[in-house]
C-alpha cells in the first residue's frame, strides 16, 4: 500500500508540474479585463503541488509497523481483471462495431463464461438487453446510439 | 403566507398526471438502485440524467429527485435483509437493522427504517419550504465577493470535516477544479488545458466523470470481493407498523433530534446522507439509557441511521436552489443538471421560475408519500433483484453507464473517458482520497472562477475585498477555520496532553 501511496503522490506532483508549465504558458498575470487565463489553474496547480508534496512526504516517513497491507492481493487481482479486461474491450468494440453487437457479444460471453450460466438464458439475455435499449432510446428517447463500421449496412 | 400559497401551486404541478408518472418512475428506479449494492444513488442519479433532456425542467427535477428518496428508502432493504449496504448511507442502518432481521423480526426492522424515515423526511420538506424563500432572498444581497466566499465555505467543510486526510481531500479538489478548467476559457476566447486537442476542447462532462467515479469505480471494487449473496425473507406486516409507531411515540425525542441532525448536516456543504447517518446513530448511542443493545438489534438504532439519512438528502437540495452549493455528492450531480438545463439557482430561481422550485417542493411530500408505500408494499420485490447473479447484473450496469455517458454530447469518447475515471475512481477508493470533493469542484469550478475573477475585478487584484465587506468576511473566517480544523485539532490534542 505504501508504495502505491508514493507512486501516486508523485503522478500528481507531475500532475501539477504539467498543469502549472500550460497556466504559465497562457500568461498567469493580469490583463486589461482582470485576471488572465492562467491564474486559476495556476494555483490549482500550486495547491495539488503542495498537497500531494505533503501526502508523499507523509507516505515516506510513514513506516508499516505491523503487516504491511497490500494495494491489491494476487488473487483479487485476478477476479478485478475478470471485470476490468471486458470493460476495458468494450471501449473499442463500439466504436469499431457499434453498441448493439458489442453488447450482444459482451453480455453473452461474460455472462457464459463467468456466470457459467445455461446457454439459453445467456442468449436470451444477450438478445432481449439491446433490444430493449434499441426500443428506449432510438425509438422513445430518440437518442441514436453509436453503430460503427456498420452503420450503412444495418437496417436501423 | 406567500410559501403556502406557492405550496398548494406547486402541488397543482405536481400531481398533474405527467409529473406524478414521474415521480413514480424515479422512485421506483431509485429504489432498484438503492437496493443494488453495485449502482450508488449518485452514479445513478448521473446515469439517468441524460434521460431528463427530453423533459421539461420543472419535471426533470422531479424525478432525478424522485430517485434520490427511492434511494434513501431503499439502500436499507439490503442492508436489512442481507447485510450489504446497497447504498453507502444505508451502512449505519446495517448495524442494528441485520441482526434484527436474522432474530426473525425482518419486517419489524424494515418497518423501523420506512416509517419514522418518511416522517423524517416529511419534517424536513416542510423545513425546507419554509426556509427556502428567506434563504434564497438572503442571497440576494450577495455580490461575487460573497458568492465566492460562500463557495469557499462549501470547500473547507469538505476538507475540515471530511475526515481523513486533509491533504488528499485538498488535492481532490484541485483535481475537479482542474478538470473543469479544461476546455474553452469563457473570458478570454482561448482553449485551456486541453493539449491541443479537440476533443478535450468541451471540456470534462461532470456527469460522465461521476458515473466513471462512482459507477464503474463501484463496480471495480466489488470486483475484487466474490459475494455469495444470501439473503432473509422479510415483509412488512401490519402488525410491525403498529410496533413502530408505538416506539416512535416512545422515542419521539430521538426522532426529532435524529431529523433535524440529518436535516442540517445535509445543508452543510458536500456532507450528505451518509456522515449524517452515521453521527446520528453514533449520538444515539452514546445518549441512549442502554447503549450496550446497539449493535444487537436496537430498532433504535434503525431509526436513528435512517431518519438522519432521508433528512440530510432533502436538506441537500436546500443550499443546492438557493445558493448553488450543493449539500451532498448526489446534490452536486443534481446541481449539474440544473446548469445544463440553463437554471441558475439562487432567488432568480424563486422569481423567475417558480414551476420549477415549487413543482419540486411538492414533489418531495409525493415522493415520499411513494416511497414509503412502495418500499411497504414491494419489499420482496425489491430484495428478489438481489438474486439476480453478479454476473449479469454487472455487464448491465457496465452498459446503462455506457448509454448513460454516451448520451450527454452523443459522442463516443465519452465511453472512454467513463473507464478512465472508472479506474481512477477504483485507485483513489483504495487510496483513500475523497471523491466529493472532485465532484463538487468538478460541478461548482466555472462558477468559482468566475466569482474570483470577478472579486478580483472589483477589488483590481486585492483579496482583502473578501474581508471588507461584512458577509463576505464572516465565510472566509469561517472557511479559514475549518480548513485549520484538522491542523489545530491534533495539535490543541497535543497541547493538552502536554500540560
Amino acid at each position: 500500500m505504501q508504495r502505491a501511496e508514493t507512486t501516486c503522490a508523485i503522478v500528481l506532483l507531475i500532475l501539477a508540474a504539467v498543469v502549472a508549465r500550460e497556466a504559465i504558458r497562457l500568461d498567469i498575470g493580469w490583463g486589461d479585463i482582470g485576471p488572465k487565463g492562467g491564474f486559476f489553474p495556476f494555483w490549482l496547480s500550486v495547491l495539488l503541488g503542495l498537497s500531494s508534496l505533503t501526502i508523499l512526504i507523509k507516505s515516506i516517513l510513514r513506516r508499516e509497523q505491523h503487516e504491511p497491507k497490500p494495494f491489491l492481493p494476487r488473487r483479487r487481482l485476478g477476479q478485478l481483471l475478470t471485470v476490468l479486461v471486458p470493460i476495458a474491450l468494450v471501449v473499442p468494440f463500439i466504436a469499431a462495431i457499434g453498441f448493439y453487437l458489442t453488447t450482444f457479444l459482451y453480455l453473452s460471453l461474460y455472462i457464459w463464461w463467468t456466470g457459467k450460466k445455461h446457454w439459453a438464458l445467456t442468449g436470451s439475455i444477450s438478445i432481449l438487453f439491446p433490444a430493449a435499449i434499441y426500443l428506449i432510446f432510438e425509438k422513445w428517447f430518440l437518442i441514436p446510439l453509436p453503430k460503427g463500421m456498420l452503420e450503412p449496412y444495418l437496417p436501423f | 403566507m406567500e410559501s403556502f400559497a406557492n405550496l398548494i401551486y406547486g402541488f397543482g404541478l405536481a400531481l398533474s398526471p405527467y409529473n406524478l408518472f414521474i415521480a413514480g418512475m424515479g422512485v421506483f428506479l431509485g429504489t432498484v438502485i438503492g437496493v443494488l449494492p453495485g449502482l450508488g444513488g449518485t452514479s445513478g442519479v448521473a446515469i439517468l440524467l441524460p434521460l431528463t433532456f427530453v423533459m421539461p425542467p420543472s419535471s426533470a427535477i422531479v424525478f432525478l429527485s424522485c430517485i434520490y428518496w427511492g434511494a434513501l428508502f431503499g439502500g436499507a432493504i439490503t442492508s436489512i435483509l442481507f447485510n450489504i449496504p446497497g447504498e453507502p448511507w444505508s451502512v449505519a442502518t446495517m448495524f442494528d437493522g441485520y441482526p434484527m432481521a436474522k432474530a426473525g423480526n425482518a419486517g419489524l426492522a424494515l418497518a423501523s427504517a420506512f416509517v419514522p424515515g418518511f416522517f423524517a423526511a416529511l419534517i424536513a420538506v416542510l423545513l425546507f419550504t419554509f426556509f427556502a424563500p428567506p434563504l434564497a432572498e438572503f442571497a440576494l444581497r450577495f455580490g461575487p465577493p460573497e458568492n465566492f466566499a460562500v463557495l469557499f465555505v462549501a470547500f473547507s467543510t469538505l476538507t475540515g470535516l471530511g475526515g481523513g486526510s486533509a491533504a488528499k481531500s485538498l488535492a481532490a479538489t484541485a483535481i475537479g477544479f482542474m478538470l473543469a478548467t479544461v476546455g474553452m476559457d469563457i473570458v478570454t476566447g482561448r482553449p485551456r488545458l486541453n493539449f491541443d486537442s479537440i476533443t478535450l476542447l468541451s471540456g470534462f462532462s461532470f456527469i460522465t466523470v461521476s458515473i466513471g467515479l462512482f459507477g464503474i469505480g463501484e463496480i471495480l471494487q466489488s470486483a475484487e470481493e466474490s459475494l455469495e449473496i444470501k439473503g432473509i425473507q422479510g415483509k412488512v406486516g401490519l402488525k410491525d407498523l403498529v410496533v413502530v409507531l408505538r416506539t416512535m411515540a416512545k422515542n419521539g425525542a430521538s426522532v426529532v433530534t435524529g431529523t433535524l441532525l440529518g436535516f442540517w448536516i445535509g445543508i452543510m456543504p458536500g456532507t450528505g446522507a451518509t456522515p449524517a447517518s452515521f453521527l446520528s446513530y453514533g449520538l444515539a448511542k452514546k445518549f441512549s439509557r442502554n447503549p450496550q443493545r446497539f449493535g444487537q438489534g436496537a430498532p433504535e438504532g434503525v431509526m436513528a441511521a435512517q431518519t438522519a439519512a432521508q433528512a440530510a438528502g432533502i436538506g441537500s437540495l436546500l443550499p443546492m436552489i438557493t445558493l448553488g452549493i450543493p449539500g451532498s455528492p448526489t446534490a452536486a450531480v443534481i446541481l449539474g443538471g440544473l446548469y445544463i438545463w440553463g437554471l441558475l439557482p439562487g432567488p432568480a430561481l424563486f422569481t423567475e421560475q417558480k414551476d420549477f422550485v415549487w413543482a419540486l417542493i411538492a414533489s418531495m411530500y409525493v415522493g415520499n408519500v411513494m416511497g414509503v408505500v412502495l418500499c411497504l408494499c414491494l419489499v420482496p420485490l425489491f430484495a428478489s433483484i438481489m438474486r439476480v447473479p453478479a454476473s449479469i447484473l454487472t455487464p448491465i450496469i457496465v452498459l446503462l453507464s455506457m448509454i448513460g455517458a454516451y448520451a450527454v454530447n452523443n459522442n463516443s469518447f465519452d465511453i472512454f473517458l467513463v473507464l478512465v475515471f472508472g479506474v481512477i475512481g477504483y485507485i483513489f477508493k483504495k487510496l483513500e482520497y475523497p471523491l466529493a470533493p472532485l465532484v463538487v469542484a468538478l460541478v461548482l469550478g466555472d462558477i468559482t472562477e468566475e466569482a474570483l475573477r470577478q472579486s478580483l475585478i472589483l477589488s483590481d487584484g486585492s483579496i482583502m475585498i473578501f474581508f471588507t465587506r461584512p458577509i463576505a468576511a464572516f465565510f472566509m473566517v469561517i472557511a479559514i477555520i475549518l480548513f485549520l480544523l484538522p491542523v489545530l485539532g491534533p495539535a490543541a490534542r497535543r497541547l493538552r496532553i502536554g500540560i
